[in-house]
């Protein structure tokens, strides 16, 4: 990736099967957490009179946690199980001695265009997550606390700092380099038969997701943490 | 038999190698010539395809040395090991790729090597689409895209039908005639060292223990050829490695 030789029709390929095919499933996921947190805050901002706060704290859930961790964890769901398999089996069949014996290098033919696709497409779903996470609040606040959506966007705008966004954004761009990272050495570490295909998937699954909330956490403690 | 060369293009010395506690390879020392088909044969887990991995450099021997004189080796895999994610044009351009073709020039050879194998036209086909006698011509066309000097096949006919796999023979026999390189099959099918090697070398725990003609493989009153040659269950040899 440093010296530029990324194969861009590979890499094409794969922002379309990490991005293009996620999109359905975040979008379904994005907008009922949207409707559920917005829902929840709502209820019980109304009994306190702040009502007109509800868009600045959805808004912050969603920006600062939610949008990249919903994102995360569904391409990782997805993706990364996707991925571990597909290359596990690659494996098991000997396709990747095939590369070598042509003198191929399997990360730079294999995982060099997955990254790339993933630091692509990742934060671009994790940015729409959280904006379709925000459309759904906004119906939510009307429809439960009356907030018309020029109040829940003000209070969006009184509360969101450009500090977020790149809090957002570096937070997906580590979500995309554990789910990669994670797929494919198990992937390219497996050997065995189908039994195993299986087991470097789940592993991937669990791993990734233990490694996003945590590092998430992380990156949350660096950067909110009170001084 | 083509010419062969005076010098050998490929030679093992005493290579060892184990996994784990199982010693597989006990000291094999061989030598294979530029126009010559070696058959390395012998029954299953005895060490023929670690000895492929070792040639083409996948495995490393614990003990001995691999002397090649061309680094351009060709592995027909027994699976095939197509990439299914791509044509097969694409699996063949990929072998390709070092030499810095124009596409053009790369079209060009892909061509001419489907048609040495038969699969004129099949250049925009998935691997998953293709039958596996043209899957394993497909792999054939792919070992020797780039005029390899050595090429190793492991098991070219296992899974075929009895027509394919003479079809698959007849390839071979093709190959190594207008090719003219050291050619190594590993294989347990009778029709296919028979039919197709010059020399076969006979392998039974890790070691060599025969070597001849495929001729003199058939009529030989050695006890391990003669079991392995007419497949009886009464003689010397157990099935897989057998520990020291």
């Amino acid at each position: 990736m440093l010296t530029g030789q990324i194969d861009w029709k590979e890499t094409i390929r794969q922002m379309y099967m990490i991005g293009v095919l996620s999109f359905v499933v975040v979008s379904i996921t994005a907008l009922f957490t949207g409707f559920a947190m917005s829902l929840q805050i709502s209820r019980e901002l109304v009994q306190f009179g702040a009502d007109t706060s509800i868009g600045g704290v959805v808004s912050l859930a969603l920006v600062r946690e939610i949008g990249p961790i919903t994102a995360g964890v569904i391409v990782a769901g997805r993706v990364g199980s996707s991925i571990a398999a597909e290359l596990t089996t690659m494996m098991i069949t000997e396709q990747i001695d095939a590369l070598k014996v042509m003198r191929v290098d399997p990360v730079k033919f294999l995982v060099v265009p997955r990254y790339t696709a993933a630091l692509i497409m990742i934060p671009t779903l994790s940015v729409y997550a959280m904006f379709t996470g925000l459309v759904a609040g906004i119906v939510i606040a009307q429809a439960a606390a009356n907030v018309p959506p020029d109040t829940f966007l003000d209070s969006v705008k009184q509360t969101i700092l450009d500090r977020d966004f790149s809090v957002h954004f570096l937070k997906s761009l580590i979500n995309a380099t554990v789910i990669i990272m994670f797929s494919c050495a198990i992937g390219l570490h497996t050997r065995g038969g189908a039994e195993d295909v299986g087991i470097a998937t789940t592993r991937t699954i669990v791993w990734t997701m233990i490694s996003i909330f945590i590092l998430n956490f992380v990156v949350t403690s660096v950067t909110y943490a009170p001084r | 038999m083509a010419a062969r060369s005076a010098e050998p293009i490929l030679e093992l010395v005493n290579i060892h190698k184990a996994f784990g506690d199982r010693q597989i390879l006990k000291g094999v020392s061989f030598q294979v010539f530029a126009g010559e088909m070696l058959g390395l044969i012998g029954p299953s887990g005895c060490g023929k395809s670690t000895i492929l991995k070792i040639i083409c450099g996948l495995l490393e021997p614990d003990q001995g040395e691999v002397i090649k004189r061309s680094d351009d080796i060709g592995l027909v895999f027994q699976g095939s090991a197509l990439l299914n994610s791509l044509t097969v044009r694409e699996n063949l351009a990929i072998a390709l790729q070092a030499r810095k073709l124009s596409r053009k020039e790369s079209d060009r050879i892909i061509s001419e090597r489907l048609k040495m194998v038969g699969l004129e036209g099949f250049e925009e086909f998935s691997p998953t689409k293709l039958s596996g006698g043209q899957q394993k011509r497909t792999s054939f066309a792919r070992a020797i895209v780039n005029d390899p000097k050595i090429i190793l096949y492991d098991e070219p006919t296992t899974g075929l039908d009895p027509v394919m796999s003479t079809v698959i023979e007849d390839y071979m026999i093709d190959l190594e005639r207008s090719l003219q390189a050291a050619s190594i099959v590993v294989t347990h099918q009778h029709s296919t060292w028979t039919r197709t090697a010059d020399r076969v070398l006979l392998m039974h725990a890790g070691k060599i223990v025969w070597e001849g003609t495929p001729e003199e493989g058939v009529t030989s009153e050695d006890p391990y050829m003669k079991q392995f040659a007419h497949a009886t269950r009464e003689g010397p040899m157990l099935v897989g490695a057998v520990e020291d």
